[in-house]
């Protein structure tokens, strides 16, 4: 009685082991299937050089805003976006958002126009891990505080 | 007291780990955990300066990463502990109900940091939501978790729910490396880490740095205290629920109405 009890629970718990491992695989399988898949964006490079195998395709592109580039249209606004190695125009229909600005990073989304311009109808700004205080003032106020006891030890010295 | 049976049940039953913590030693991390949550607000929103970039939604920031920690933390716990229960030296249903109060502060805690990262994304990306990698895993970390505190609800004896739970949590427990190292693995709108980088080089001025780990102190330590409240009262719970077989029990063996000995034994 309670051998076959044992055997009972014993083949349970080897099923249970089974279904925990094809979990394991399956998620683990498509982590690795998925990751050529998830790619957010597109460097300014990468998408410039797939312009004309991509068939007009939607996708996004990420870049900086080249300082005065910037300029309003009737209905949005276009400038040049660049990774540092090419540099792509942007035409944006709608208004950008609120932090969009020359040296803003931005990612755009739209497909390739005719005019060899990529035509967004979406600006994102995505923002890097770097957090700053602002002003030159605040941060002078800030390491000036540190510079007292630097001077004093001069002045001792 | 008419029921001397069901008494005896009860009483003679000595329950092993009643409480995580003494009730003192849960009082002064709540205390704790409200001093430096003011410290927090503080620090947060007056002594450190504003972004220079993203301006004061930056501060955001300060909730955002402690909710997210805590989440790991939470889910790290409930593995941790359904591992312990898995493991028969060590099986106990104190790790089950460790486990499922540390799944509840979880899912609370990753609702949060979805909710408040949706409404920082707003002004500094102007989107509420991106379908990039770090946002949708953890979606699916807050949806896996859902399900396992679904599955605490499906009706079993204590020792069959702690098993299939136990499992569970370990299989959801994987989308939690994921959802961290999403950002490095792959290209997302949500910037890296800012601590935990594979650089470990933190690009944080001092002061903001400064209210992030006084605001991780003091999630985490709100965290140990609701852990131990509401360990207690899963505790309660189980003991309500044995009390009230019992009582029923008793009212089928006397045989008497039913009414009348439910009145006479509470």
């Amino acid at each position: 009685m309670t051998a076959t009890t044992s055997k009972k629970s014993k083949r349970r718990t080897y099923i249970a082991l089974g279904l925990c491992g094809a979990a394991i695989v399956a998620i683990i399988g498509l982590t690795v299937v998925l990751s050529n898949n998830v790619v957010y964006f597109r460097t300014v490079s990468e998408a410039v050089a797939s312009r004309e195998s991509d068939g007009g395709s939607r996708f996004r592109i990420a870049g900086e805003v080249v300082p005065g580039t910037v300029e309003e249209t009737r209905n949005g606004v276009k400038f040049e976006i660049t990774d540092g190695k090419k540099t792509a125009a942007i035409v944006h229909v709608g208004d950008p958002p609120s932090l969009f600005k020359d040296g803003a990073p931005v990612v755009c989304e739209g497909r390739w126009g005719a005019d060899a311009a990529f035509a967004s109808d979406r600006i994102m700004i995505r923002h890097g891990n770097e957090y700053e205080p602002p002003e030159v003032d605040s941060e002078k106020a800030s390491t000036g505080a540190q510079d007292v006891p630097a001077e004093g030890t001069v002045g001792a010295a | 007291m008419s029921a001397p049976g069901t008494d005896m049940v009860s009483d003679a039953d000595p329950r092993s780990g009643e409480r995580l913590m003494a009730p003192v030693a849960r009082r002064i991390v709540g205390v704790l955990a409200l001093v430096t949550l003011a410290a927090l607000v503080i620090v947060g929103l007056w002594v450190a300066p504003p972004d220079e970039f993203q301006g004061d939604a930056q501060r955001l920031m300060y909730i955002h990463v402690p909710a997210a920690w805590l989440a790991y933390l939470a889910f790290g716990v409930t593995a941790v502990s359904s591992a312990l229960y898995l493991w028969p030296r060590t099986r106990s249903l104190v790790w089950d109900r460790v486990a499922g109060a540390s799944a509840e502060l979880g899912v609370v805690f990753t609702a949060l940091c979805l909710l408040l990262g949706s409404l920082w994304g707003r002004p500094v990306w102007g989107v509420w939501w991106a379908w990039d990698a770090r946002l949708v895993t953890t979606a699916v970390l807050f949806f896996l978790y859902l399900g396992y505190l679904a599955l605490r609800r499906v009706p079993a004896t204590l020792d069959v729910r702690a098993k299939r739970c136990a499992i569970a949590a370990l299989i959801a427990f994987i989308d939690v490396p994921i959802v961290h190292f999403s950002v490095t693995w792959w290209r997302t709108l949500h910037q890296e880490a800012t601590v935990f980088n594979p650089e470990l080089d933190a690009e944080i001025h001092g002061t903001m740095a400064l209210a992030l780990w006084i605001g991780v102190l003091a999630f985490t330590l709100l965290y140990v205290y609701l852990l131990d409240l509401r360990y207690r009262l899963e505790v309660l719970d189980e003991d309500r629920d044995e009390r009230e077989l019992e009582a029923a029990i008793a009212d089928r063996v006397q045989g008497g109405p039913p009414r009348e000995t439910v009145g006479a034994s509470s």
